[in-house]
């Protein structure tokens, strides 16, 4: 088999997975579609592997690590949208957004709670 | 390798540090340690600077005496050198003695004195920071003058920004953080260009000894190098200076910093942006000064009018007074920008004559504010002379002396610049000075104009009977100290943070005062034992303002006192015979 | 002979500066702020302690005067002695600093790094004989404030202010370097400040002391201007070198010296374009009236021009222009003085006119006439205003109106004021008769022959005979008004601090009595030092003009002795009080547009200057405000800007790469 049905794929499945992250609302689907980059990449470090002949298998010890790692991710992922979903009562990407710098002016009009807590006193000179 | 130049600044670095350490004492002998502390630091400092005077070699004043010569950084080849000649004796002095007299000031007066700021009070006004940054400062004004390493210079210029950046904004009036804020930025500003100059400079003459440099005579720079180099170490001095428009910042760290503030301020601060001018920008670029010189001039000038025309719309009298330091730093640009020996000269004399005389006036107007609650001279109401007759009498004294008098100091430095001003150096263009000479000449009117009209209006007339309650009341209450929202304990360390780790103690330190609702004018405690009659001027007052009178007389009767040591000087630099 | 003069210049100095430290050291006794609790006990103890300085001060006031004048009177004699007066000028002095017989000392040179400034005194005839007036007028002015002051509280400071003045006065009269005589030219500005303002209470007298500073300060600023053009023109400034230097310089040069000078001339003498100053200068009490008059401050500009009248002699357009001024002044100040009713501002304008005098006589070439003048003048100004003194304390006034049949209750007064205003007039055997007769005849001189253009000798000469009769106008005008008729009934105001304390029709103390007379004596005979000299045609014409004068005035007078002669003036009249409206000019062209440009530059460098740093850092806030609208929060945006900026690089490395 040609590495580039692989490739192809394995490229596809990243762009799904970009996709995902970028425009997906539910933060559950956003680590679905993490999910899906971080396969994408799997395959293509196996079907390399595979087509380079690799004798140190790196790319296959690579990706079980890869799977490992995604696992972990997965579960403090998903613990993390838990609690938040507890705090919260949303996993609406689009509303947390306790990172944003607090526009002059709009502090009280921002729906996220927890903000006041970036509040700080502001100082004119 | 001489001692006296290293004692000079370990002196009062060693007395800064000691106060680092921790003292088990209660409050009121601790207080009392602290008081003999400063005097004694600063006294000895003082004595030394005396002994460097007395036994400076008056023959030979152009001759770098004192010289230590110290590796410092050898793989940058940068050195420790310090040195004293004509030029830098007398502002050494200078220095000293205003940072002497400030301590007399802070420390001999009664506690329910004006302007005590080294006494305990409730809420805790950190008398030991106080000390501590007065000392720091002064480490760093006199590095300035005897420093004759380029980066030594800029080194020990920038050391005293930062004492002086706390000063006003822990110990200032009302609108003190602005004022501190504005004026650390601005001269950080200045000092970056400075620095560009410096190594500009550096790269291209190959060495930071302000000695050779001085001595090679822009040999070796470029016309252009000579031209760019003059204006980015011109326009670095010239916010220290201050030179118009570069002046801002200058009225609001007056009126906001505390008395000793502004006296540091205008009798010291100030002179490094000029000293910098005849140690460094005009003898070591001499073309790029001849190229500058009119721009300087037409500064110097516009300066010179505006600073009086301000003045006369002023309100407020410490205002005023910084208003009237610029055009009084005019007067000394006007006559470094003829590049003449006798303009040198008037320039170095009249910053030694605005030092002194400018200091007292800032000593009085706190005085005044001290007694008064207010600076407002509408507020004032006039009756000085009747109220408070020493204290008038002072302070027409010093005004008579600020608009140029003949037989007082700031004559000469006046008189001499004008004259330079009437035959500048060949190359510059006469009739452009001849205008020059006109101007400063009417700024002279205006200068004694806006003196004379404060005079009457807050001096002359009757008193009237008005007491600007709510200031005296609120000074009252908060006792006179500011960032009282730290507490006491939190005072110790408070200092080290202040020294070491610039933005964050300013949070701390000042973030306080801001809280705590109505931050007084610095340490307004004059009304506070009484509440009857204001007390005319005390004995702490008058032996720290004495030695400035006695010495505005001196100068002004006997002008050869400082020409003497600073003509030769001058002749070298300008390469006269 | 110089140790001399340093001392005669010393000691009035080392008397201010103890009066001022020491009046009231050691006791340091001083009464607490008015309007304080205070009780009686305490008050009469702050009051004695008062009078206890009061005379101390008036020791150490009148003492070294008395010792300077004694010296300078010595110093006048041997030079006199030494020199043998020449027998044909008209008195006995001698021109320029460049005489044979000049003597100077230097104490030491100052190199200022271009033409050195010598510390050193001069003494010829003209620094002797001015030296002598100085010392004497200042002698009696002191005298005459012990009593004129009595019981003031600030006489120490005052008095301590007049001998500071004397001291500058007579450092400009013995000064041998231009500088050194600058520095005692402005000291005399400010002393004239302090003592215009002595009760400063009262508003106006604050700003009529501000006023004077000013005006003669503007002119300052110009004198400054010509002593740097003569001094680097010359190399020295000193008097001497500058004199032998001026044949070789160029008439441009000259010229221009010359107009600098003349305009600190014209401030500190008060000649027209700056002599607004004088009349408000009343505002001080009447013996620092009589001092800046007749001895110090206005005799400084006219001494000056005597001075160094070699240079003047040789600008031509100088001398015109001076001519001018002078023409200018003497009539104007002359009629402006017919229609005042302050008895005061009647003698300063009348001084302006003398002054303008002696201007013209210098105008005309004759250094010697003006002197001459400026001398009698200095006594019999300094006797009116004593007089004036004597009166105002007296009567309580300072308006004419107020006044009127004092002959009887004042006969020193009277007698002593008559001999004054008779030469004033001119009017022989009084000293000013001789005086202004050479004034005259310089100037009819001038109008054949001399520096003069035919124009300006020719209005200076119709001036001059002009101001005669009006002279004699306002003279017997004032004389009648204040000595004769009827004192109108007025109701008094409350005494304002301006005048007298104590209302009471006697004749004053014996302190203020026996300066008028001393001073009556040398307004009387000092003429006949110059009788050799008179040209008795000339004196005819002009004492049957000022008699002309007085005559009219006599006249109206008599048809209606309640009411004030100056309504013969009639249109004329308001303008001549105000002054041709000199004062209302200057404030709309000078200090109305300077405040209005005060408070523009403050609006400027409040929103222009300071705006602009201001604004550099609200920018700077705005630009930093830009870049956090991207930190929205939006973690997805976040990455879509990571990943934009991944393939951005991602591209550029491929093109090129």
């Amino acid at each position: 088999m040609h590495v580039v049905y692989p490739a192809v794929v394995s490229a596809l499945l990243f762009s799904i997975g970009v996709y995902g992250v970028l425009a997906r609302r539910n933060t559950i689907l956003v680590l679905m579609s993490v999910e899906l980059m971080l396969n994408a990449v799997n395959l293509n470090l196996v079907a390399f592997d595979v087509w380079l002949r690799d004798r140190l298998h790196g790319g296959q010890v690579l990706t079980l690590f890869v799977i490992v790692i995604a696992a972990a991710e997965v579960g403090l992922g998903l613990a993390i949208i838990l609690a938040l979903y507890r705090n919260r009562r949303t996993v609406d990407l689009d509303r947390l957004r306790a990172l944003a710098e607090p526009a002059p002016g709009d502090g009280a009009a921002s729906p996220a709670p927890g903000r006041e807590t970036a509040a700080r006193a502001e100082e004119t000179p | 390798m001489s001692w006296l130049p290293v004692l000079l600044l370990a002196v009062p670095l060693a007395g800064a540090v000691a106060l680092l350490a921790p003292s088990r004492m209660d409050a009121p002998s601790r207080g009392r340690l602290l008081r003999v502390h400063g005097l004694a630091v600063s006294g000895v400092t003082f004595a030394l600077s005396a002994v460097l005077a007395a036994t400076f070699d008056y023959g030979d004043p152009a001759r770098v005496q004192f010289e230590t010569d110290l590796a410092w950084i050898p793989g940058l080849d940068l050195r420790f050198h310090l040195g004293v000649d004509g030029i830098s004796l007398p502002l050494v002095v200078l220095t000293a003695l205003l940072t002497f007299l400030c301590f007399v000031y802070l420390c001999r007066g009664r506690a329910d004195g004006p302007g005590q700021l080294l006494r305990p009070r409730a809420g805790g006004n950190r008398p030991r920071a106080l000390v501590f940054t007065l000392l720091v400062l002064e480490v760093g004004m006199i590095g300035t003058f005897l420093a004759l390493d380029l980066l030594l210079f800029f080194v020990f210029f920038e050391v005293v920004l930062i004492p002086m950046y706390f000063v006003i904004a822990v110990w200032g009036g009302r609108a003190r953080r602005a004022a501190a804020v504005k004026f650390i930025l601005y001269t950080l500003l200045g000092s970056v260009v400075l620095l560009l100059g410096l190594l500009i400079v550096w790269a291209q003459a190959g060495t930071l000894d302000m000695v050779a440099l001085a001595r090679a005579h822009g040999t070796g720079m470029s016309h252009s190098v000579q031209v760019v180099a003059f204006v980015a170490v011109g326009i670095g001095l010239a916010v220290k200076t201050p030179m118009w428009p570069l002046h801002t910042w200058l009225p609001d760290a007056h009126t906001e910093a505390p008395t000793v503030g502004s006296v540091l301020l205008a009798g010291v601060l100030l002179k490094m942006g000029t000293y910098g001018f005849a140690r460094i920008a005009i003898p070591v670029l001499p073309d790029g000064a001849a190229a500058v010189a009119p721009w300087l001039g037409a500064f110097a000038v516009i300066g010179i009018i505006y600073g009086s025309l301000a003045c006369l719309a002023q309100r407020d009298l410490k205002r005023m007074i910084a208003y009237s330091s610029i055009g009084h730093m005019g007067f000394v640009l006007l006559g470094f920008a003829t590049l003449t020996p006798v303009g040198v000269n008037a320039a170095l004399f009249g910053n030694i004559a605005h030092g002194l005389i400018t200091g007292l006036l800032f000593f009085l107007a706190g005085a005044v504010k001290e007694r008064y609650g207010t600076a407002d001279m509408p507020a004032l109401g006039g009756g000085m002379l009747s109220r408070l007759p020493h204290l008038g009498s002072l302070l027409t004294f010093a005004c008579i002396a600020s608009l140029g008098l003949p037989g007082l100091a700031g004559f000469w430095g006046e008189m001499l610049a004008l004259l330079g001003a009437f035959d500048p150096a060949p190359g510059l263009s006469r009739p452009l000075f001849l205008v020059f000479m006109a101007v400063g000449g009417l700024g002279a009117v205006l200068t004694a104009a806006y003196f004379l009209v404060m005079l009457s209006r807050v001096t002359h007339g009757r008193p009237t009977e008005t007491v600007h309650a709510p200031v005296l009341a609120s000074s009252a209450v908060a006792g006179g100290s500011t960032g009282q929202g730290v507490a006491a304990p939190a005072e110790a360390t408070g200092v080290v943070r202040a020294a070491g780790a610039g933005g964050g103690a300013h949070g701390s330190g000042t973030g306080g005062g801001a809280r705590g609702g109505e931050p007084s004018g610095g340490g307004s405690g004059a009304r506070a034992a009484g509440g009857g009659g204001f007390r005319d001027v005390m004995g702490h007052e008058l032996a720290a303002w004495v030695p400035l009178v006695l010495l505005i007389v001196l100068f002004g009767l006997w002008p050869k006192a400082l020409l003497l040591i600073t003509d030769p000087v001058v002749r070298t630099f300008m390469g006269a015979p | 002979m110089i140790t001399t003069a340093a001392l005669v210049v010393l000691l009035p100095f080392l008397a201010a500066v103890a009066g001022l430290l020491g009046s009231r050291w050691p006791r340091h006794v001083r009464g607490d702020h008015p309007g304080g609790a205070q009780t009686g006990p305490e008050r009469a103890e702050a009051e004695r302690a008062d009078l206890a300085a009061g005379r101390r001060a008036a020791w150490i006031a009148v003492v070294p005067t008395a010792v300077s004048a004694v010296l300078a009177v010595w110093l006048a004699f041997t030079r006199w002695a030494e020199s043998g007066h020449d027998p044909g000028g008209p008195f006995p002095f001698e021109a320029g600093g460049g005489t044979p017989g000049a003597v100077t000392g230097t104490l030491t040179v100052i190199d200022t790094g271009s033409v050195p400034i010598s510390l050193g005194l001069l003494v010829d005839g003209l620094a002797a004989t001015i030296g002598v007036l100085v010392t004497l007028v200042a002698l009696a002015v002191q005298t005459y404030s012990v009593g004129y002051l009595h019981g003031d509280r600030r006489y120490p400071s005052y008095s301590a202010f007049i001998s500071l003045f004397t001291s500058a006065m007579l450092l400009v009269v013995y000064a041998a370097d231009l500088l050194v005589l600058y520095v005692g030219w402005e000291i005399m500005g400010l002393c004239s400040y302090l003592l215009i303002g002595h009760w400063w209470e009262d508003r106006a007298n604050s700003r009529a002391a501000v006023k004077a500073f000013l005006v003669t300060r503007l002119g300052d600023v110009g004198f400054l201007f010509g002593i740097f053009v003569l001094g680097t023109a010359a190399g020295s400034f000193r008097i001497a070198d500058v004199l032998a230097a001026v044949p070789g310089m160029s008439s441009g040069t000259v010229v221009a010296a010359t107009m600098l000078l003349l305009a600190g001339v014209a401030g500190k003498s008060a000649q027209v374009p700056l002599h607004t100053w004088l009349p408000d200068a009343m505002a001080g009490p009447t013996p620092i009236s009589a001092l800046i008059h007749a001895a110090t401050m206005v005799a400084a500009g006219i001494f000056i021009v005597a001075r160094l009248h070699p240079a003047f002699l040789a600008a031509g357009p100088t001398l015109d222009v001076l001519a001018v001024l002078a023409a200018l002044g003497m009539l104007g100040a002359a009629l402006a003085a017919l229609a005042q009713d302050d008895l005061k501002r009647v003698l300063a304008y009348s001084t302006i006119s003398q002054l303008a005098y002696m201007a013209a006589a210098l105008a005309a070439g004759s250094d010697s006439a003006a002197v001459f003048h400026l001398v009698t003048h200095g006594a019999f100004k300094a006797l009116l205003f004593l007089c004036a003194g004597a009166v105002i304390h007296a009567v309580g006034s300072n308006l004419m109106s107020a006044m009127g049949g004092l002959r009887r209750e004042l006969p020193v007064t009277f007698a002593t004021m008559t001999i004054g205003f008779a030469a004033l007039m001119g009017l022989p055997p009084a000293s000013g008769f001789f005086s202004k007769d050479e004034v005259l005849v310089a100037v009819e001189r001038a109008v054949a022959q001399g520096p003069l253009t035919d124009a300006a000798a020719l209005l200076l000469y119709g001036s001059a005979l002009a101001t005669v009769a009006v002279t004699g106008a306002y003279a017997t005008r004032a004389w009648l008004r204040t000595f004769f008729g009827q004192r109108a009934v007025v109701a008094l105001p409350e005494p304002a601090p301006g005048v007298a304390h104590v209302i009471d029709t006697r004749e004053a103390p014996a302190t203020m009595r026996w300066p008028l007379i001393v001073l009556a004596v040398p307004a009387l005979l000092l003429g006949f030092a110059g009788l050799s000299g008179v040209h008795w045609g000339t004196a005819a014409l002009s004492v049957a003009v000022a008699l002309l004068g007085a005559g009219a005035v006599y006249a109206v007078w008599r048809s209606d002795p309640l009411s004030d002669p100056a309504r013969m003036l009639g249109p004329f009249r308001v303008p001549c009080e105000r002054a041709f409206y000199a004062d209302s000019a200057y404030r709309a062209l000078f200090a109305r547009p300077v405040l209005a440009l005060a408070r523009l530059v403050v609006r400027t460098d409040d929103r222009v200057v300071d705006g602009a740093v201001r604004g550099s850092g609200r920018a700077a806030l705005g630009l930093s405000g830009l870049v956090r609208l991207t930190q929205n929060g939006n973690a997805q945006l976040y990455v879509t800007g990571l990943l934009a900026g991944v393939l951005l690089i991602a591209v550029g490395a491929v093109v090129f790469g």
